[in-house]
């Protein structure tokens, strides 16, 4: 019995495989895992002896992996804290991106105003009726605390006001946007780059904020009010493999490509907050 | 001396388990014991604010959770589990019984993110239409809930009645009872104690269940308003803050580990002691 542990205990260890010099670990944002997740496949389709590892737990997660040295690079879609500026990470802005607010096809408010979402997400309106909708109850989707997207609509919609503590919290986006998708009383955010995204018919509407509609054009020029920027942090400057791999993501073919597909706006093209 | 060798091994087996569950025991209450000098042990049992970005943490909306979930799983899984118990035991003909023990076998060794997964996808969705509400829910967490302890409880039920001997049941059909009334004025009491048992090991499962469970409660750390609004329990929310979670932040989370340490002491304390109660 020990004897087969000792021998599971053995693969386990030594399944690790490729060395730290050509391995790269990226882990934070369910927000950036698209860009992440291709740019890694093709990074490694063109530098087979590198592996790059691909997890997405939340912002908060990935900061504090890469300031633990558990991950090379700590996506986040959000800023650093003014807790977490000490920590002496580096930041590379990726992309732009906008937060939609998004509701059922079904329900016929078509745009909100900034002060309109604040008392939604704060439970002080509780009914679609109050803002020209029909008459049903407002259900909230909120986001983790771990999630840079919760973070960034915190900053920019909600203030100094709480969120409703009685909203459901979904840990990722895709469950909120699939919760949305099929509860027509329902409200939540995420990122613009997933309101439509290429392998589901299952179909969210992107409401107005403020009269604007979030679309490529208005994040990319900061008219859409609720933008943010979307980063990898490294523990200092970035060298080596993983220094490859963030240039490589900055390289046009991936900024154009990956970043544009995934419904982000490049980095290059300047706008976002 | 082979016989010595093999009681050694034996004995360092054992011994390495204890040791093991005591390690984890004080690394989890020491890890823990911050929220008792910098927090405040009564603040936070009767806090009833989780809030991580307000650095408050009052568990006991989540202490109601898991106690909410857990009674309303147990309430619809009991009569299944036992009732399945009680046909495997006293009805079902071998040949039967060769198609349904297996089954309830099965359903125990389907791993919980599965049940998750179908509670979400389909529980969730049919709850969802039928009341107007996102599903998110107590009620979504004891359908989904209620089916995983089934085999947990069954299996060990079953055992109950088994050891039951047949002297009794035949000995009742003599004084001229039926098979009903054999099952429920004669093996049923007989075997009370044993499901009684299983009960309880069944809820200590429902407490502890954490995958399926946050999947489907809507993860809200607030005092639910009714069995279709979201609620949050103590397993979900480690879960949930775990990825992130610093300083005091963290240490909140292995108290509430510890809390459910103790809980699930008392349930198998209470367990020995029904046991010799038996005895």
């Amino acid at each position: 019995m020990s004897l087969i542990l000792i021998a599971l205990l053995g693969i386990a260890g030594c399944s690790g495989g490729k060395d730290a010099s050509t391995k790269v670990i990226v882990s934070g944002s369910t927000t950036i895992l698209p860009i992440a997740e291709q740019a890694a496949e093709a990074f490694v389709d063109e530098n087979p002896d590198t592996q790059v590892l691909v997890s997405g737990l939340g912002s908060s997660a990935g900061i504090e992996a890469v300031s633990a040295g558990t991950a090379n690079v700590g996506t986040s879609s959000r800023d650093l804290k003014p807790e977490e500026e000490e920590l002496g990470l580096v930041d590379t802005p990726i992309a732009y991106d906008g937060i939609a607010v998004i509701v059922s096809p079904a329900n016929p408010v078509d745009g909100l105003t900034s002060e309109q979402l604040q008392d939604i997400f704060s439970g002080k309106i509780t009914n679609w009726s109050d803002v020209g909708g029909a008459d049903r109850d407002i259900q909230l989707v909120n986001r983790d605390e771990a999630s840079g997207t919760r973070e960034a609509f915190k900053k920019i919609v909600m203030g100094d006001v709480s969120f409703d503590p009685a909203a459901a919290v979904l840990p990722g986006t895709g469950q909120v946007r699939d919760v949305v998708a099929r509860a027509p009383g329902a409200i939540g955010y995420i990122s613009a780059g997933f309101v439509t995204p290429r392998f589901t018919n299952v179909k969210v509407k992107a409401i107005d904020v403020d009269g604007v509609a979030p679309t490529e054009k208005n994040i990319g020029t900061s008219a859409y009010p609720v933008g943010r920027t979307l980063h990898f942090f490294t523990k200092g400057t970035p060298e080596g493999v993983t220094k490859d791999f963030i240039d490589f993501v900055l390289s046009d073919d991936v900024q154009k490509g990956v970043v544009v597909d995934a419904g982000f706006i490049p980095i290059a093209e300047g706008g976002g907050k | 001396m082979k016989e010595l060798a093999l009681k050694g091994i034996f004995f360092t087996c054992a011994f390495a388990f204890v040791l093991a569950v005591a390690l984890i025991f004080i690394f989890v209450g020491w890890k823990a014991w911050p929220i008792v000098t910098d927090y405040g042990f009564g603040k936070f049992i009767t806090g009833s604010v989780w809030s991580a970005s307000k650095e408050l943490y009052g568990i006991l909306p989540l202490i109601v959770g898991s106690v909410i979930v857990t009674l309303g799983a147990l309430a619809l899984g009991t009569p299944l589990a036992v009732g399945t118990a009680v046909f495997l035991s006293e009805v079902a003909s071998p040949k039967v019984r060769a198609v349904v023990r297996p089954a309830v076998e099965l359903l125990a060794g389907v791993p919980s993110v599965v049940y998750g997964f179908f509670g979400i996808i389909l529980v969730r969705a049919i709850v969802a239409r039928f009341t107007g509400t996102l599903g998110f829910g107590a009620f979504t967490a004891w359908i989904v809930l209620g089916i995983m302890i089934v085999p947990t409880i069954a299996a060990l039920s079953e055992d109950a009645l088994r050891s039951i001997p047949e002297g009794i049941r035949e000995a009742s059909f003599a004084m001229g009872a039926t098979r009903w009334q054999t099952i429920y004025k004669v093996v049923v009491p007989a075997a009370k104690i044993g499901i009684i048992d299983a009960i309880i090991l069944g809820m200590g499962r429902a407490i502890g269940e954490t995958m399926a469970v946050l999947m489907v409660v809507g993860n809200a750390p607030v005092f639910p308003q009714d069995i279709f609004s979201p609620l949050s329990t103590m397993t979900t929310q480690i879960v949930m803050d775990m990825p992130y979670a610093v300083g005091l932040h963290r240490t909140a989370l292995f108290a509430m580990a510890a809390m459910l340490f103790v809980f699930s002491m008392l349930l198998v304390a209470t367990v020995r002691l029904l046991s010799k109660l038996r005895d």
